[in-house]
């Protein structure tokens, strides 16, 4: 204090070695991201859909969709924000509809123990591919052990709020996802904007974790798991009511997931 | 998941010995610690890098390969010449944090494929993006001069007097 030489806090001299704004940001974005997975859980419990209403207390156009959204669901299941809650949403989603279709999980199982060879035909290396591939089926393994279907949701959310199962899981779907994208590129390079190639946007784009998804994702993303997916937008948009769209386009959805700029949750009718 | 990170670096190792690719040879420093490794790379044939053998170390984080490694030359002489041909950034302490160009690792990349881009970024400068701004100036406006300093940065990786 009252020291004249003393150079205020916050200012950098220029004799002083130069701060190094990358590790500054990254330690803050490590911040926030430490506080998100302390605050919010990977996959949260089911959640009246009123409870939409604490977050828009004050903003009448989402209070209006939040009262059309509740006539046609009861219950919201939130997700991490993280970059992959789609693809968490909405592999938790589907498994959990399975769990009460022993016939369509059977199916299910089929598919995911076949996947791993087709990606590996399309060219991904075998041991890059395996633990993820291991991991996915494991979970589908205990969960088809247990007889009772309330029981075994009780593990599959046990499992999704487990890190490293639950961030294997994400990885296998993205590498289903672009697996799917790889397959069909001649029709998937048709919506991806500029220079790039299928296979570069799925290693720029969909492979890393983290990265958030777009159109594009889901429907391949359905595509892979054989099963289609209704988007209820939510935003500020004009209008009382929710837009929706079913993914692909003239598919009976199975898993429901409601988007807000940014975020997947869950929908329950 | 510090096991599945295990699991994943010893099933790298096995395939790094018994398939090695040209020019790299990698493995963990000490075999009680798989999270450090060793990697040395071969100059590029047709290179003024040819002929220079270059160390560096990889260290896994635990959750490997959600993230990626961060890797560092070892060789003093080249972290500051680096930057020129590898768009990792160059900053202070840490010359080469592969964490720069961690938007591009996924989960599917591996040792192996960081070594071999490490090897084509160095057959081909990438001036444009060029962190050390002095070499990256060199390269494009006195190549004789910069080719000459990359001849003395092998000469030392092979304790040839320069």
């Amino acid at each position: 204090m009252g020291d004249e030489g003393e150079t205020p806090p916050g200012s950098i001299s220029e004799d002083e070695p130069q701060v190094n704004q990358d590790e500054l940001i990254l330690a803050q974005q490590r911040q926030i991201e430490k506080e998100i997975s302390e605050s919010i859980p990977l996959v949260g419990d089911l959640e009246p859909i009123s409870s939409l209403n604490n977050e828009y207390s004050t903003d009448p156009v989402y209070l209006d969709k939040v009262k059309d959204l509740s006539t046609k669901y009861q219950y919201v299941r939130r997700t991490r924000p993280d970059g992959n809650c789609f693809f968490r949403a909405f592999s938790y989603a589907n498994i959990e509809r399975l769990l009460e279709k022993k016939e369509e999980f059977s199916e299910f199982y089929k598919l995911a123990e076949d996947s791993k060879t087709a990606l590996v035909e399309l060219g991904f290396q075998q041991f890059t591919v395996e633990d993820f591939y291991d991991t996915y089926m494991e979970v589908l393994k205990r969960l088809r052990a247990i007889e009772d279907a309330d029981e075994a949701k009780k593990e599959l959310h046990t499992l999704f709020n487990t890190q490293g199962f639950s961030d294997y899981m994400v990885v296998y779907l993205r590498l289903l996802t672009s697996g799917q994208l790889q397959k069909d590129k001649d029709f998937y390079s048709c919506f991806i904007e500029g220079e790039r190639t299928v296979s570069d946007f799925c290693h720029q784009e969909v492979e890393p974790m983290y990265k958030e998804s777009d159109h594009i994702h889901i429907i391949a993303a359905c595509a892979a798991l054989c099963t289609g997916v209704k988007v209820i937008y939510m935003d500020r948009g004009t209008g009382k009511s929710c837009n929706e769209h079913d993914l692909p386009e003239g598919c009976t959805p199975t898993v429901h997931l409601l988007y807000r700029p940014g975020h997947y949750d869950i929908l329950y009718p | 998941m510090a096991g599945s990170a295990l699991r994943r670096l010893m099933a790298e190792y096995k395939q790094l010995t018994l398939n090695p690719p040209e020019g790299i040879i990698a493995g963990p420093i000490n075999e009680e610690n798989f999270f450090e490794w060793e990697a040395l790379i071969t100059g590029p044939e047709g290179t003024c890098f040819e002929g220079g053998v270059f160390p560096a170390k990889l260290i896994f984080p635990p959750d490997y390969p959600l993230s990626p490694p961060k890797m560092q030359f070892t060789c003093e002489i080249l972290c500051r010449w680096q930057s020129v041909y590898i768009y990792f950034t160059c900053s202070g302490d840490d010359p080469m944090g592969y964490e720069s160009s961690a938007e591009r690792w996924s989960p599917v990349q591996s040792v192996e494929k960081i070594l071999l881009s490490v090897i084509s970024m160095l057959a081909e400068p990438n001036d444009e993006s060029g962190a050390n701004v002095d070499a990256a100036k060199m390269w494009r406006e006195s190549r004789e001069e910069f080719n000459k300093i990359a001849e003395k940065i092998v000469r030392r990786t092979l304790g040839i007097p320069t």
